[in-house]
């Protein structure tokens, strides 16, 4: 790595020698004609060399060639030759001229070669700035950033060895990058520049330096890039805090909502409860037998409902917390539909339902209690919105080898195509909240148990009503569980 | 033969002790209460009951650990209250030994029912083993090995025949998905479900009249099995 600064050398010394050479060159050409110029014009003669070696390589060379120059001008044009002794005054006078205007010459181009250079490394500068925010402005995460800062400041400096330390930015860790990813020096770094604004700090950046003293451009370059790449840091802290507050704040609103609807579809059943309860223990009227009897069922039908509400806001609150983890186990789905429709008798007693589920349907490795419970809410919902004496179908059909599909179809009104993936979220229901009991919650719990089985859930609206279709899982990549065979 | 059956219920919410006892009484049952589970322990060695309800969430110690004590000493009928999120506790508790199980909110049919099937249970096994156990159409010949449904001889391979005398000697006990694997399969077959089932479905093309909708062999959700007596 030590040949740059080496040639660099060799150039200059180069330089110099070819600012000598000049002045032995018109030296030369001069002497032919020493009898034929006077002294002044060899003078004017000579500032052509001292001139080019000023504006070609340097003021170094420059100097040297006017030395040189007043040398031998002196030597071999003035009178008496080959002395460096002067007799005439006039002389003298030429060659302190010579002299004066030699400086003045080499100090004039040497300023404006200087501002050259300068104007150059500005425009340098600058173009690298802006490359370093455009770049800065594509990225919108701490990785992306880091990466930006590194790689241009590899590019610019050139240090051996370059660390930048993050602390937690956004959802980001705290984190090191660095490059190269290997060799990280023993020693401590030269140069530490933190990232920090007024308001935060984001972490540091850590330099092992070839030259441990920066230049001042390069310094300068480097500072502007920590505050480039700290406020960008801060912008995507900032954003990730918004966005942070605007979640919360609709879980906030999520919630009253809930609960608002929950106490609201609480009392329904309730005051039923209540009503029947208080007429059967009011000793004022002697109630007969069928009397007495509906409104015990009533009362217990609507409990029966309540412990339904209560299950499903348990289930949403396991889906919220991502507790829900299907236990599963190979299961006969036909022996879960035939339990749901068990249970369910009393609701549905006004309905024809027709199951058709084929024999050689594969075992599925569910959780029984979470797919019974999709059956029963989506039951439920059938029940809510068609109307009574009409069919539920449940069918179930191999799709691939790979996946069983389950329709549920009930004669309810069609929904309109553009709320049909709305259906399934919280609190979503189809027509006004008077109509139809129910808070919203059963369909966005399908929908969680059967995503986390790893199915899909969707509705459609069919000729003959509205389904319900759901994808679950016929394998599972439990090595030692595969269904056995019947044979035995 | 048991005159007034004795029925401890351990449970720790007033209200449900109250309504239990009241009820239980009614249909001439003689009724114990404790309100946590030492109180229960105490009073079931104490009193030696003919059955035990326990509730699963209790104050002082978890309802599987209650069965569990009992269980070192006593074979009496347990039936287990639970709720429909303890699930896992449910299944655990009846694998440890608990005969069966209700999930509150429950009809008080259901509980009547199940303890008259426990109270039946505990006077057949304090009885002579039977050689024949029937049910309904079904008849299962312990001896000779051989089982008839309507009189015809039903052709079982030896797993299933084990299955079912498994089942029918426990009948109308549920029986956890763990315990039939363990006694039937082996210990080494106990997360093979896909085992039981399999078998079952096998079972119940052989002997229901529409295995469909089985009478003699329930599924209880996710849980176990059951081998219903008919009449």
């Amino acid at each position: 790595m030590s040949d740059k600064p080496i040639r660099a050398y060799i150039t200059q010394v180069l330089y110099y020698i070819l600012g000598i050479v000049g002045v032995v060159i018109i030296t030369v050409i001069l002497f032919q004609y020493r009898n034929m110029l006077n002294s002044t014009t060899v003078a004017l003669l000579y500032l052509l060399p001292v001139l080019a070696s000023t504006t070609f390589w340097g003021l170094g060379p420059g100097v040297l060639s006017a030395f040189i120059a007043f040398l031998t001008y002196n030597y071999f044009f003035l009178v008496p030759y080959y002395t460096f002794t002067v007799h005439q005054t006039q002389d003298i006078i030429a060659l302190v001229i010579f002299l004066i205007v030699t400086t003045l010459i080499n100090q004039l181009v040497g300023r404006g070669k200087a501002s050259l250079t300068a104007a150059f490394s500005r425009e340098r500068e600058t173009t690298l700035l802006y490359e370093f925010s455009l770049e800065l402005a594509g990225v919108t995460d701490a990785v992306g950033i880091a990466g930006v800062i590194i790689r241009r400041t590899t590019e610019t400096i050139q240090p051996n060895h370059i660390e930048l330390r993050l602390k937690s930015i956004s959802d980001n860790p705290p984190s090191t990058y660095s490059y190269p990813d290997e060799n990280k020096p023993s020693s401590e770094p030269n140069l530490a520049i933190p990232l920090e604004t007024g308001r935060a700090t984001f972490g540091e950046l850590c330099l092992w330096l070839k030259n441990p003293n920066l230049d001042p451009h390069e310094e300068h370059i480097l500072r502007t890039f920590v505050t480039q790449g700290t406020l960008a840091l801060e912008r995507i802290s900032l954003e990730y805090a918004q966005s942070r507050s605007q979640v919360v704040e609709e879980s906030d609103r999520l919630k009253s909502a809930l609960l608002s609807s929950v106490s609201h579809e609480f009392r329904t059943p309730l005051s039923t409860i209540k009503a029947s309860i208080t007429s059967l223990l009011s000793d004022q009227i002697l109630w007969e037998t069928q009397t007495r009897i509906e409104l015990l069922s009533s009362a217990d039908e609507e409990t029966d409902y309540l412990n339904y509400l209560v299950g499903n806001l348990l289930d949403m609150s396991r889906i919220e917390a991502g507790a829900l983890k299907p236990d599963r186990q190979w299961n006969v789905l036909s022996e879960i539909v035939d339990g749901v429709i068990v249970r369910m008798y009393r609701s549905l007693i006004d309905y024809r339902v027709n199951i058709d589920i084929p024999e050689d349907l594969p075992i599925i490795p569910v959780d029984y209690v979470q797919i019974e419970q999709v059956f029963i809410n989506l039951i439920h919902n059938s029940i809510k919105y068609a109307p009574p004496e009409s069919s539920i179908h449940i069918t179930a059909r191999t799709k691939d080898e790979t996946t069983i599909l389950v329709k549920v179809l009930n004669e309810s009104p069609h929904v309109a195509p553009d709320h049909l993936e709305k259906i399934f979220d919280r609190f979503y229901r189809v027509t006004e909240p008077e109509r139809v009991s129910g808070i919203g919650l059963g369909l966005s719990i399908c929908k969680g148990i059967i995503e986390a089985h790893g199915g899909r859930i969707w509705a459609e609206n069919e000729s003959d009503g509205f389904a319900f279709i759901f994808t679950l899982p016929s394998v599972w990549d439990r090595p030692s569980s595969l269904p056995p065979h019947l044979d035995e | 033969m048991i005159s007034t059956p004795h029925i401890l219920v351990i449970d720790d919410e007033p209200h449900i002790l109250r309504a239990l006892r009241t009820i239980l009484t009614a249909h001439n049952y003689k009724v114990t209460t404790a309100k946590n589970g030492e109180d229960g322990l105490a009073f079931a060695a104490a009193e030696k009951p003919d059955m035990i309800i326990l509730d699963l969430g209790l104050p002082d110690m978890d309802g599987v650990t209650v069965c569990a004590r009992l269980r070192e000493w006593t074979d009496i009928p347990i039936i287990i209250l639970s709720v429909r999120e303890s699930e896992r506790e449910k299944v655990k508790a009846l694998d440890y030994g608990a005969d069966d199980y209700l999930v509150k909110p429950f009809g008080i049919d259901e509980l009547l029912a199940r303890i008259r099937v426990a109270l039946r249970h505990l006077a057949k096994s304090q009885g002579l083993n039977q050689n024949v156990i029937v049910s309904g159409d079904i008849a299962i010949d312990l001896t000779r090995h051989i089982v008839t449904k309507a009189g015809n001889e039903v052709k079982l391979t030896a797993t299933e025949y084990k299955l079912l005398t498994y089942l029918a000697n426990h009948a109308d006990r549920l029986l956890t998905h763990l315990n039939i694997l363990d006694h039937v399969w082996g210990p080494e077959y106990l997360g093979n479900v896909e085992y039981l089932r399999v078998f079952m479905s096998q079972l119940r093309k052989k002997l229901e009249a529409d295995p469909k909708h089985p009478k003699y062999l329930i599924s209880e959700s996710g849980i176990g099995y059951r081998f219903i007596t008919q009449e």
